[in-house]
């Protein structure tokens, strides 16, 4: 018997969904904790919104369970399911105006007109749209339009909010302030969201819990800091920024470290993770910005230090993207150097310095 | 740069003839419909005549009355089955698409003599309905269906499609969300099928008259008739009316319009 009040708010077990040529979702397990942001997050093509899709019930599955608060739905229409989609186009209404809109759940309903009248009016001061009640979706900016389709879901108190990627079409900084929008919003009303994304700032910024979907399948699950400091596999590491990647095969291991050696005979320490799953280890990733690049000749005591060759430095605002070659086997390390405002930066193409990390900073990559 | 010079002097004077044989005929006609002429083809004073003739002519009457009937229906029908046909190819996949999708541009490729001659011989050996309204609506819906399907699905695809599964989301079941979404989305596209289909019917000739019964006619054919006994003074009123109104109407929409943009 399931205890219906710690029952997740969304699970799957076991969901297989494909289309011709393609498995879309293969054999997908999760759980979906009540009142939490849960995001999926992958490339395009990783079947992150088909998943998102067969919960809403806008696609039918081939295999498996899909449960919202407890119950079997797989063959609930998407009419009469409990959740609320919020898509990537949007999709408002562009016939009626923005209460239309925001109505349109309710009286599908058929709620009560006054009770209506009531609910749009939250909604349009929850969301800061006073005054643009009457407006049509082409007469709104796009921030604006992006809160109607949010409000046009959250008034009918879904069980589960869904979101399609809603912040992509948006530019930069409007999507940093919807972020912080969203995020406050959830909090406020307390309903979970299950969040698509491609975008892994936007996924560690929101969410409690990250899924890394690749190709069909549930790469890693964990909190975004799980996800961002220590991905599992290659895939996930290079997708989250990780972008030095060595693989290679484990050479030593004395007490709390274990050395790591690749093809081209480099060694690198790393940590013993805490990982029971007993899968082989692959290789070691490191985050760009955990490297420090020093002079030539430095003296650094422990950790991985390496000699190498600047090859190119590429300017990004707030932090300078140095391109590393290793002299003795050759691999490329990309490492982030400080920006210094108004002064010259301390080191320039074709220098010869050193690279330096601790061992914790060595992620380990298993399978 | 010599040869410019040319080209900007011809250019303007070959545009003016052109404008003049366009519009010399009409011009014409709406003079001589003022003419106290019978025959409406010489000027001999001013007189309105045969512009009081049309509201007392009854064949007139009656042939106006069916033009536009028929214009009427023809529109509702055509647009019925063009919309829901739309629908079918651009959203479905069934047996038979490519051949419904290439047989819809036979009645718009085939000759209007040939639809009419193919249409009279169905009507009268083959299935033996009566020539007269029936027969007119049915052709006419025949050549404007196909015309409607075009029309809509142009616009089909340029509508985000997630409007209907937003619908569905937010409650609605498929014919709900058909009312309340697909039609008010899919309207201005039906408004501009039916802005075609309606000056097509009414205008029609060639096909009208293969399968036009005998008495009852529409007003082309009814105009043809009148000019065989040498009445021509009907065509320069009808004409001159047919002429006037809808430029009245596109100036009016226009200033219309100018005055929405200030």
């Amino acid at each position: 018997m399931i205890n219906r009040e710690n029952a997740p708010c969304v699970e799957l077990r076991g969901v297989v969904k494909s289309f011709p040529g393609v498995i879309a979702v293969d054999h997908v397990d999760l759980e979906v904790a009540q009142g939490k942001v849960f995001s999926l997050l992958g490339p395009s093509g990783c079947g992150k919104t088909t998943t998102l899709r067969l919960v809403a019930g806008l696609e039918t599955l081939d295999e498996g369970d899909i449960l919202i608060d407890g119950k079997v739905i797989n063959d609930v229409p998407a009419y009469r399911r409990d959740c609320s989609t919020v898509f990537q186009t949007l999709a408002l209404f562009p016939h009626m105006t923005v209460e239309g809109n925001i109505a349109y759940g309710l009286e599908r309903r058929k709620v009560d007109k006054g009770e209506i009248k009531v609910r749009i009016g939250e909604m349009v001061e929850l969301m800061g749209l006073g005054g643009m009640e009457k407006r049509h979706p082409s007469q709104l900016s796009g921030g604006q339009r992006q809160r109607v389709a949010l409000a046009r879901s959250l008034v009918l108190k879904p069980k589960i909010l869904l979101l399609d990627e809603p912040l992509a079409s948006l530019d930069r900084k409007l999507r940093k302030e919807m972020q912080v929008e969203l995020k406050r919003i959830q909090r406020e009303v307390g309903i979970t969201f299950l969040y698509v994304t491609h975008d892994q700032k936007v996924a560690l910024s929101i969410s409690d819990i990250i899924a890394v979907m690749a190709n069909g399948k549930l790469e890693q699950i964990g909190s975004a800091r799980d996800i961002y400091e220590t991905p599992r596999t290659k895939l996930i590491a290079d997708f989250m920024g990780a972008s030095n990647i060595f693989p290679g095969k484990v050479k030593n291991g004395t007490g709390k470290d274990v050395e790591i050696e690749t093809e081209s005979g480099l060694k690198i320490i790393a940590l013993k993770g805490k990982d029971g799953s007993g899968k082989e280890i692959t290789g070691v990733s490191v985050h760009p910005e955990l490297i420090d690049i020093l002079p030539k000749g430095a003296d650094v005591k422990g950790g991985n230090r390496f000699e190498g060759k600047i090859t190119e430095m590429i300017y990004q605002g707030d932090f300078i993207e140095t391109k590393v070659v290793i002299g003795r086997t050759g691999e490329l390390v990309t490492a982030n150097l400080g920006s210094e405002f108004g002064q010259e930066t301390q080191f320039s193409p074709g220098e010869e310095v050193v690279l330096h990390w601790s061992p914790a900073s060595s992620n380990i990559l298993l399978g | 740069m010599k040869s410019r010079n040319i080209v900007d002097k011809i250019l303007p004077v070959s545009a003016i003839l052109v404008y003049l044989f366009l519009w010399i005929p009409t011009v014409v006609l709406v003079i001589f419909s003022f003419s106290n002429n019978k025959f409406g083809i010489k000027w001999e004073g001013f007189t309105l005549e045969w512009y009081g003739d049309i509201i007392t002519n009854v064949g007139i009457r009656n042939a106006l009355r069916m033009s536009l009937t028929v214009a009427v229906i023809t529109v509702v029908v055509a647009t019925i089955i063009g919309t829901i046909t739309a629908y079918g190819l651009y959203k479905y996949k069934f047996r038979g698409k490519k051949f419904l999708r290439t047989s819809i541009l036979l009645p718009i490729t085939v000759p209007y003599v040939v639809t009419g001659g193919a249409l009279l011989v169905f009507f009268t050996r083959i299935v033996h309905i009566p020539l007269g309204y029936i027969s007119i609506i049915i052709a006419h819906v025949t050549f404007s269906a196909p015309l409607a399907t075009f029309v809509v699905l142009g616009r089909m695809g340029r509508i985000d499609w997630t409007l209907e599964e937003a619908s569905a989301d937010l409650g609605a079941n498929v014919l709900t969300t058909w009312r309340k979404v697909t039609l008010p989305v899919l309207l201005p596209a039906i408004m501009a099928s039916a802005a075609l289909i309606f000056p097509w019917s009414f205008d029609d000739f060639t096909v009208t008259y293969f399968v036009t019964g005998i008495g009852t006619t529409t007003l082309p054919i009814y105009v043809f008739s009148q000019l065989r006994y040498g009445a021509t003074s009907v065509i320069n009123t009808i004409g001159t009316i047919f002429v006037v109104l809808p430029v009245l109407g596109i100036l009016i929409m226009n200033f219309l319009q100018k005055k929405e943009a200030m």
